[in-house]
């Protein structure tokens, strides 16, 4: 016996791949932007002496060059990856991410910000025309009550079971992303823009200031990257061809075992 | 044999990324892939550029303890360094090009002859800091009104003292709709005390609804032309290395 269920109409997988390659172009880009000045202040100006958070180099006992992450008043050593890092052309630098997480790989501000704000609009665009469809995604009183089952369910992930419905962690899973960490990033970016705040002063207010903006921007691609590596893993487990068919053809399809 | 697995999968996460790394690099070296990477600038204008909507204006308990300055040094040539320490004596502000009556001001006469306007407001980096500064001067459409401009004048240019160390000058540009904005100030004056030299004495730019790079420093100039490109550029020293010419993003 085979089950084959419409999943997913077209707008659906569209706006589905086209979000993914945004959010991978718009991380790189954002991470070529943030290296420009890689610090966090909790406020609306910068306290340059007091950021929550930050990634410089430094030099150690010896005279060798080190990477540091400093979050609040801890201060960690990251050489390698993150403050003194591969520059791309076979050496290192001091840079905050490495050469292989940038758009463009080499240093340049201005180029990772014509990728950052293309692909912001594509982002934005999707979320419109997913939105009219998205609404699906309210939780229903029933799978409300269901949640605690299935995150038992889920602390086995390899025996959970793709079903043609979404079960209710997997669709609040998704909701927090669409209607919480994907319009964050979209709200908080805004708010960086002085022209957006011109007209809408009371955006980075709500949000504790422009540079408080920045955390917030910062948390919501922290969370969408958590997001999608629980995504690709379940994806993974439940069947990687049979979730992939469904978000190319919107055909799912479940093969019924005795 | 689960940290090999974990292994095996960072390598190929990093190595995915590097990938693509590799393929946006390569996409924005090319020149048809430029074009699609510099289109959203005009939607960006015309959404976000629009209207005059006003920058919030902050408390004097909200100015940044030090306004931090970033770019050029300032000038070192003889002249300038006359200038800064004789009380900007013979320092003029020219207004000159598509103008009725070309003119030049001291900076005692910007402080004269003009309604002074105070303004304490953010001046966003477009390296991703921030300060609040309180700063006094004179609008820049009331300084381009004293000169008459002509009808085909379309773009505002400031052509400044400063230059990148090869004989790069700095200059910036705005449109005359940007110029007429009532918070587009010609300072002379930076939390009560003369512009600081590496805030751009004698007489800067602000541009409070546009990143940092708008507000140009040591303004000698301002020139009304019809279009830019050719000898203008791109509309400033930085648009000339890629970044946007409307700023407010």
């Amino acid at each position: 016996m085979t089950e084959r269920v419409y999943r997913h109409p077209l707008v659906v997988r569209i706006t589905h791949w086209l979000v993914a390659l945004a959010i991978l172009v718009l991380t790189m880009s954002g991470l070529q932007i943030f290296m420009a000045h890689p610090a966090l202040y909790a406020s609306d100006a910068s306290r340059f002496h007091s950021p929550v958070f930050s990634i410089f180099s430094d030099v150690d006992a010896s005279g060798q060059p080190v990477g540091k992450v400093q979050i609040g008043r801890a201060v960690f050593t990251t050489t390698g990856l993150f403050g003194w890092t591969s520059d791309g052309m076979g050496g290192q630098a001091s840079r905050a991410f490495p050469a292989w997480s940038t758009i463009p790989a080499y240093r340049d501000l201005a180029d990772g910000r014509r990728w950052h704000i293309l692909f912001a609009w594509v982002l934005g665009l999707c979320a419109l025309a997913y939105a009219v469809w998205a609404f699906k995604l309210f939780p229903t009183k029933s799978e409300i009550r269901e949640l605690p089952e299935a995150v038992k369910e889920h602390a086995l992930p390899w025996k959970v079971k793709a079903t043609p419905q979404y079960n209710p962690l997997q669709k609040t899973a998704y909701f927090v992303v669409v209607f919480g960490l994907v319009p964050l990033a979209i709200v908080s970016g805004l708010a960086l823009s002085p022209s957006f705040d011109a007209w809408a002063p009371w955006v980075p207010a709500l949000l504790g200031g422009r540079q408080f903006a920045r955390i917030w921007h910062f948390v919501a691609m922290w969370g969408i990257l958590g997001f999608f590596v629980g995504h690709f893993l379940m994806v993974a487990l439940t069947g990687f061809w049979t979730n992939l068919r469904a978000m190319i053809t919107g055909w799912f399809v479940v093969k019924e075992q005795q | 044999m689960k940290l090999h697995r974990a292994h095996f999968l960072g390598l190929l996460a990093a190595s995915s990324l590097s990938g693509c790394a590799r393929i946006g690099t390569a996409l924005t070296e090319n020149d048809n892939f430029r074009r699609v990477l510099d289109a959203p600038e005009r939607l960006n204008l015309a959404i976000l550029g629009a209207g005059q909507p006003l920058s919030r204006e902050y408390p004097d308990s909200a100015i940044s303890p030090d306004f931090r300055h970033n770019g050029f040094d300032p000038p070192s040539d003889p002249q300038f360094v006359s200038w800064s320490r004789n009380g900007w004596h013979g320092y003029r502000l020219f207004v000159s090009g598509l103008v009725d009556t070309p003119t030049s001001f001291s900076v005692d006469d910007l402080r004269t002859k003009f309604p002074a306007i105070t303004q304490t407001t953010r001046h966003d980096c477009v390296e991703g800091w921030s300060v609040i500064g309180k700063w006094r001067g004179v609008r820049v459409r009331d300084v381009l009104a004293a000169a008459s401009p002509q009808p085909q004048a379309k773009f505002v240019v400031f052509h400044c003292l400063d230059d990148d160390g090869t004989g790069a000058k700095y200059y910036e540009s705005l449109d005359m709709r940007q110029a007429a904005h009532p918070q587009a100030l010609l300072a002379y004056d930076l939390n009560g005390e003369p512009v600081p030299l590496k805030n751009g004495a004698p007489v800067r730019l602000r541009v409070p609804t546009q990143l940092g790079y708008k507000s140009a420093k040591h303004v000698s100039k301002i020139e009304l032309i019809a279009a830019l490109g050719g000898d203008y550029g791109k509309g400033g020293y930085w648009e000339d290395q890629g970044y946007e010419w409307f700023a407010g993003i």
